[in-house]
């Protein structure tokens, strides 16, 4: 529709965003600075929006997020730009430009009010990914209830153009006719906030690939947990029943080099035990058990959480699971080989059965930003003890799971490292050019 | 209790907004919201009751704004978590919708009621605590925040590797920046360690470059030798007395000797000591200081074994890590034969893990203060692995026993050296807590010192393993500062470790506005943790005074000259100097002395209002009429 | 958008004509196994295998349609019946 590429100024560009993105850029507009956040979901809150509660002090994962959010939202000096897609981010005359495009909602932003009229009436379901699948929406829809922005899109994969969404919507706020938008964003700096992605639930043959009913990943457990679930409470995906018996496998994805992460993704110990506290609070009658090679909880609280699991008669096992089948009953087969006790092979049956799959990047920069990535596939950081938000590009930082697995409250104190070199750059740009 | 029932609100305008949080299911699992909602929607002057699953989010704070936009209320009651959480939150949009944000009362029914009761009695509960809400609310004045000038200067105290980046970063962004330092160097502990893991970077490295910038920066006065004495003020204003003097203690003479030896000049790196700084003082001073914020970096200190703990004390052949990092860093990369200490000849060693970390009641016993150190230190597993695989490179013929709980090479690039010790053959041994390994002097043996374990790793076998050498992997306990915390009324968690305001929303400041955290004063963490929170805080730090005026909460005492006859009581009772001043007044042609509050100076504890005989004080947003109207509420409901 | 332009949408419709298609099958599909499981728990309040069994629909079908109507409003959770739940159309369905 528009031929010329509209081009919007700001001091910093924030790229994602989840709690890193969205951290960096409160921290940097409280400074005074101006700040552009691309985030290319159709919501922002990254994956700390969709979790339940949160160790090591179990707030609900939306009773810190959904703040932050609004405050991005309405900070004067921040704005959003969803559902975009990055191109390119490159440097020329001392500017960083990137080239966006933003994907069509085929609603009308200004007259979307979110009411979801049109959701309800639209007549066909698709898979709920937000609900990790185990529930369905409409092929027009809000991601969810606390998103921002609250409005509706239409998935035209699944749209049968019915024209229902247009009839029913009061405002008229629906498009099908909307193209997707160019535009390029001037910032001087930028920080880097791409987190990450779980690595896929049927990568490893010996666990199923994916195909044993009632194996689920720590991210379906999440929202089997969570205030909306798709349930509204704890029951297995295969046919309802409330399980009596659940079990975690843990570095599954990590720490394994035959799936190419050799690397510890440092939160699913914790997270893991924190499901099984929640668990153990949802279902009191039933057995939880841990397998595990170690447990990591490093953080500061995090070894009197994990003691606090094992008082509450969360069983820890030190072991390895060789294999995962389908047992009888929809239930699910594990054999072990226990690392401790006498060393045999056993074999073990659950009602439910939760992979802590590993976390891999959600970005590669390869033909987009010159920065590169490191062995892990993570960015590199040039700088990892005194600056560890530097990247090899000059006036870009890192943040949060972008540059390695960790932790929200570790991201959290990396975002703001971010902000900190990315205002210092601004700083020294601005005094460079008043000399 | 009260005499003032009959007493009205001025005028009856008041329109007050009850609005419910269900808090996703934290909250509306235990309290009947909908009932709850019944149960306060006739209450006198309440207009509007609405209820949300996260009224925090958006669209909850979006009800409150249509409410009063449409000119439906003037006062908000939220019924949700803590108000340390989302208070603020809530006034940011009370303010955006044009409303004053102070015309608003906060109902805890989380914490203080679903969190600890159940069935009716919560929901009841949580009437009272919202019928009293709006009681109070419906009594609110507008408020204004006290706006004060802030100095554009921050003080930093500590300079080891946290202090530095952090005084490095605020200098940066403009600020005038203080560095405090008890001892003669820069670098703190990481001064002396060799390689750091896991990037390989030379420690005297990092410590060099980082307090390079932090020397030649014009905007940084450093003062070593020094702690601070005294501690007043707030936030924008605060004030510092240091003291200044020539180091005494035996270390540092010891230290400053060794340089004198190497040769080592002023603001040179000196291996097992930092470096050192460019003015040390020849005598003794005082020093006033006025500062606009506190960034706290004070650092950890190893944890010091018990004497007998592993046969520490019992013999020389018994160390801690930190002693063996610093030895092993003189030689890095001497190759082949056998690695000596202490001019010993070390054929095999063996490393314990979680010395004095990770202890568990029961099983530990506690420290000389009673306490038990339950977390884990973090840096330690990977510190060791580093050690133990710098051994096995650089003296193949040396051999390495590894005792663990658990490993925990959770960073980036840790894994690899857990990798990289079991291709170099290091031995691991798995212990439980409660069968932890024995060490023993083994009388007229092949070697001095025998290591047992019933290792978990195989099957619980009972095992005995003969070394020269016994490495103990010590954790990290906070640097003793208990006069500063005193002073500064630093809040400290169970842990010992200084006490953040919430680890994910306020994660690097303290209940006291104005002081900041920064490294290991706060948890363990390893350099780049250490500075990822060097520079958060030093952002927050910007941001509170890059304005030149900071604003507090308007939460103070004020007086009624009505009523106030000058007896003084309040000035004595009062716990802050300053806060509270006598001044002579002229009213009605005569001249009387009357109390004065200094805002900024007030904390709104409320002790003067207690003492005054004759009623003349109150606590803006917390006056005593606002508080008996929410007993009478709370008695009624 | 004001009133779709006729050959617009016509074009349009063309243009999209695989994944309308789907769609359309996926709808017709939709409907039956929804009146189906509606058809089951009008009446009385069932758990998942025993709509499953009466359906012979697979019962993670089953549960993955109960769960989107219930967020719909459409079915309400009501008892449990050994290790199930049992659900039951709502009044406004
Ligand atoms: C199952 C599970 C449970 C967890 N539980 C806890 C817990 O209890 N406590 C805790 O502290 N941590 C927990 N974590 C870890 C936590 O999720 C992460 O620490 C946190 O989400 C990291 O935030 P981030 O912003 O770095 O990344 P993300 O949350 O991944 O956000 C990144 C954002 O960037 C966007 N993005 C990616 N690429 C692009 C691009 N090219 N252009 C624009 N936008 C892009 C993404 O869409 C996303 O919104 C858990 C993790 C998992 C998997
Ligand atoms: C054995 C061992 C090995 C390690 N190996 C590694 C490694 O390989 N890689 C890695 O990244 N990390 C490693 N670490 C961790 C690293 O040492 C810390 O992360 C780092 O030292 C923390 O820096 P800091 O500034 O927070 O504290 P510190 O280094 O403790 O500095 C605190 C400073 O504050 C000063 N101070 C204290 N109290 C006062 C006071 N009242 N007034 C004024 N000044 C005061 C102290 O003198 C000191 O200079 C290791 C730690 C240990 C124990
Ligand atoms: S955090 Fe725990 S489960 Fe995750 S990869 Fe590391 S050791 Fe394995
Ligand atoms: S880091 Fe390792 S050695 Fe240190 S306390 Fe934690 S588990 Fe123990």
């Amino acid at each position: 529709m528009m031929k010329e590429t509209h081009s919007f100024q700001y001091d910093a560009l924030v790229i994602g965003g989840g709690i890193a993105g969205l951290q960096s850029a409160l921290d940097l507009a409280d400074q005074g600075f101006k700040v552009a956040v691309v985030e290319k979901d159709a919501t922002i809150g990254g994956t700390m929006i969709r979790l339940s509660k949160v160790f090591p002090t179990l707030d609900c994962a939306s009773c810190i997020t959904t703040p932050k959010m609004a405050a991005a939202s309405h900070n004067d000096n921040i704005d959003l730009f969803t559902y975009c897609q990055v191109n390119s981010l490159t440097r020329s005359d001392g500017t960083l430009k990137a080239s966006i495009t933003q994907k069509p909602r085929y609603v009308d932003p200004d007259k979307c009010i979110g009411c979801r009229q049109c959701e309800y009436q639209c007549p066909v379901y698709v898979k709920d990914e937000e609900q990790g699948g185990f529930s369905l929406r409409k092929a027009v829809y809000i991601p969810f209830s606390n998103a921002i922005p609250q409005l509706a899109l239409i998935d035209v994969q699944h749209c049968s153009l019915c024209g229902m969404c247009a009839k029913v919507c009061p405002t008229e706020a629906i498009d099908y006719f909307q193209q997707p938008e160019q535009f390029v964003i001037e910032a001087k700096t930028a920080i880097l906030a791409t987190g990450f992605k779980l690595t896929p639930i049927d990568q490893k043959k010996e666990y199923g690939a994916g195909q044993v009913a009632n194996v689920i990943s720590s991210l379906q457990m999440e929202r089997l947990l969570a205030p909306h679930g798709p349930y509204q409470r704890v029951i297995r995906p295969s046919d309802g029943k409330e399980p009596d018996s659940i079990a975690y496998v843990q570095c599954a994805g990590s720490r394994d080099l035959s799936l190419g992460v050799p690397y510890c993704s440092r939160v699913c110990c914790m997270y893991a035990i924190k499901q099984a506290m929640l668990l153990s609070g949802a279902l009191p009658l039933a057995d939880i058990t841990i397998y595990y090679m170690d447990i990591r909880a490093f953080g500061k609280g995090y070894e009197q959480f994990f003691q606090n699991a094992k008082a509450m008669g969360i069983e820890f096992v030190k072991a390895k699971v060789g294999k995962i089948e389908q047992g009888e009953n929809q239930n699910v087969l594990l054999r072990i080989e226990e690392q401790e006790g006498d060393g045999r092979v056993v074999r073990r049956e659950h009602d439910l059965v939760v992979l802590s799959l590993g976390m891999v990047p959600d970005w590669n920069p390869a033909g987009i930003c010159p920065v590169t990535t490191d062995t892990d596939a993570f960015i590199k950081c040039v700088q990892p003890k005194l600056a560890p938000t530097l990247t090899e590009m000059e006036g870009v930082f890192v943040a949060g799971v972008a540059a390695g697995p960790k932790d929200i409250v570790d991201t959290i104190a990396e975002a703001g490292a971010a902000a900190m070199e990315a205002s210092n750059y601004l700083n020294t740009l601005s005094s460079g050019q008043a000399a | 209790m009260s005499s003032n029932q009959d007493k009205k609100p001025t005028g009856g305008q008041e329109k007050v907004g009850i609005y419910i949080c269900h808090c996703g299911g934290n909250i509306s699992d235990h309290v009947d919201v909908k009932k709850l909602a019944e149960n306060v929607k006739d209450l006198e002057g309440v207009e509007v009751v609405h209820t949300n699953t996260f009224m925090c989010s958006d669209p909850g704070q979006e009800l409150i704004q249509k409410d009063i936009k449409d000119g439906k209320i003037n006062r908000v009651v939220v019924a949700s978590c803590a108000p340390a959480l989302h208070e603020l939150t809530f006034r940011g949009a009370i303010k955006r919708a044009g409303m004053n944000p102070y015309l608003y009362e906060h109902a805890n029914i989380r914490e203080q009621v679903s969190w600890v009761h159940h069935g009716d009695q919560a929901t009841e509960k949580a009437t009272g605590l919202v019928a009293a809400a709006v009681a109070k609310a419906r009594r609110l004045k507008p408020l204004e925040p006290i706006r004060v000038e802030a100095r554009r200067h921050a003080t930093v105290v500590g300079a080891g590797v946290a202090g530095l980046r952090a005084a490095y970063d605020l200098a940066r962004r403009g600020l005038e920046v203080a560095l405090v330092e008890k001892s003669p160097f820069l670098g703190g502990r990481t001064a002396r360690l060799g390689r750091l893991v896991p990037s390989g970077e030379q420690a005297g490295e990092v410590i060099s470059r980082i307090a390079g910038l932090v020397m030649t920066s014009d905007k940084i006065s450093i003062y070593p030798c020094t702690e601070v004495t005294a501690f007043e003020g707030f936030v924008g204003n605060f004030k510092l007395t240091l003291r200044r003097k020539p180091p005494e203690e035996a270390e540092c003479r010891a230290q400053l000797k060794k340089a004198r030896e190497a040769g080592v000049g002023k603001g040179e790196f000196l291996p097992g000591a930092g470096v050192l700084t460019p003015n040390l003082p020849d005598r003794e001073e005082e020093i006033s200081l006025e500062t606009g914020a506190v960034v706290m970096a004070t650092g950890f200190k190893p944890y010091t074994p018990r004497e007998g703990e592993y046969g520490y004390l019992q013999t020389d052949r018994v160390i801690t890590l930190p002693e063996f990092v610093e030895l092993l860093a003189k030689y890095p990369d001497r190759r082949g034969g056998f690695l000596q200490v202490k001019g010993k000849q070390i054929r095999s060693v063996a490393f314990i893990h979680c010395v004095g970390s990770r202890q568990i009641p029961g099983i530990h016993e506690p420290g000389q203060d009673g306490n038990l150190n339950e977390y884990c230190s973090r840096t330690c597993c990977a510190a060791t692995l580093q050690a133990a695989v710098q051994v096995r490179k650089a003296f193949p013929r040396t051999r390495v026993f590894d005792f663990y709980r658990d490993i925990r090479t959770y960073g980036r690039g840790q894994e690899e050296f857990y990798e990289e010790a079991s291709r170099q053959r290091v031995t691991f041994f798995r212990f439980e807590p409660e069968e932890p390994p024995v060490v023993q002097v083994s009388a007229g043996g092949k070697y001095p010192l025998q290591v047992s374990v019933k290792d978990t790793l195989t099957f619980g076998e009972q095992l005995d393993v003969p070394v020269d050498l016994v490495v103990l992997a010590t954790g990290m306990m906070p640097t003793p500062i208990k006069e500063m915390v005193e002073l500064m009324k630093l809040p400290v968690g169970a842990d010992g470790f200084l006490q953040e305001v919430h680890p994910k929303l306020r994660p690097v400041e303290v209940a006291n506005t104005g002081i900041l955290l920064a490294g290991t004063c706060q948890a363990p963490m390893d350099v780049g943790e250490a500075c990822n929170a060097a520079q958060a805080a030093s952002a927050k730090a910007t941001s509170l005074l890059a304005r030149g005026y900071v604003e507090l909460d308007p939460f103070v005492a004020k007086v009624d000259p009505e009523k106030c006859s000058g007896t003084g009581l309040c000035k004595e009772a009062c716990p802050i100097e300053g806060a509270i001043s006598l001044k002579e007044r002229q009213l009605d042609g005569k001249t009387v002395v009357q109390a004065e509050i200094t805002p900024a100076l007030c904390t709104g504890c409320g002790i003067c209002v207690a003492v005054c005989p004759s009623r003349a004080l109150d606590i803006n947003g917390w006056t005593l009429e606002q508080y008996e109207a929410m007993v009478d509420a709370i008695v009624a409901a | 958008m004001g009133k779709p332009d006729k050959e617009a949408m016509k074009a349009l419709r063309q243009q999209r004509k695989a994944y309308i298609d789907r769609a359309k099958q996926e709808i017709k599909k939709q409907r039956k196994l929804i009146k189906a499981i509606k058809g089951q728990i009008r009446e009385e309040a069932k758990t998942v295998p025993r709509i499953a069994a009466a359906t012979k629909l697979p019962s993670d079908q089953v549960l993955l349609f109960i769960a989107a109507m219930r967020k719909y409003g459409q079915v309400i959770e009501v008892d449990k019946d050994g290790d199930y739940f049992t659900y039951k159309l709502s009044a406004e369905a």
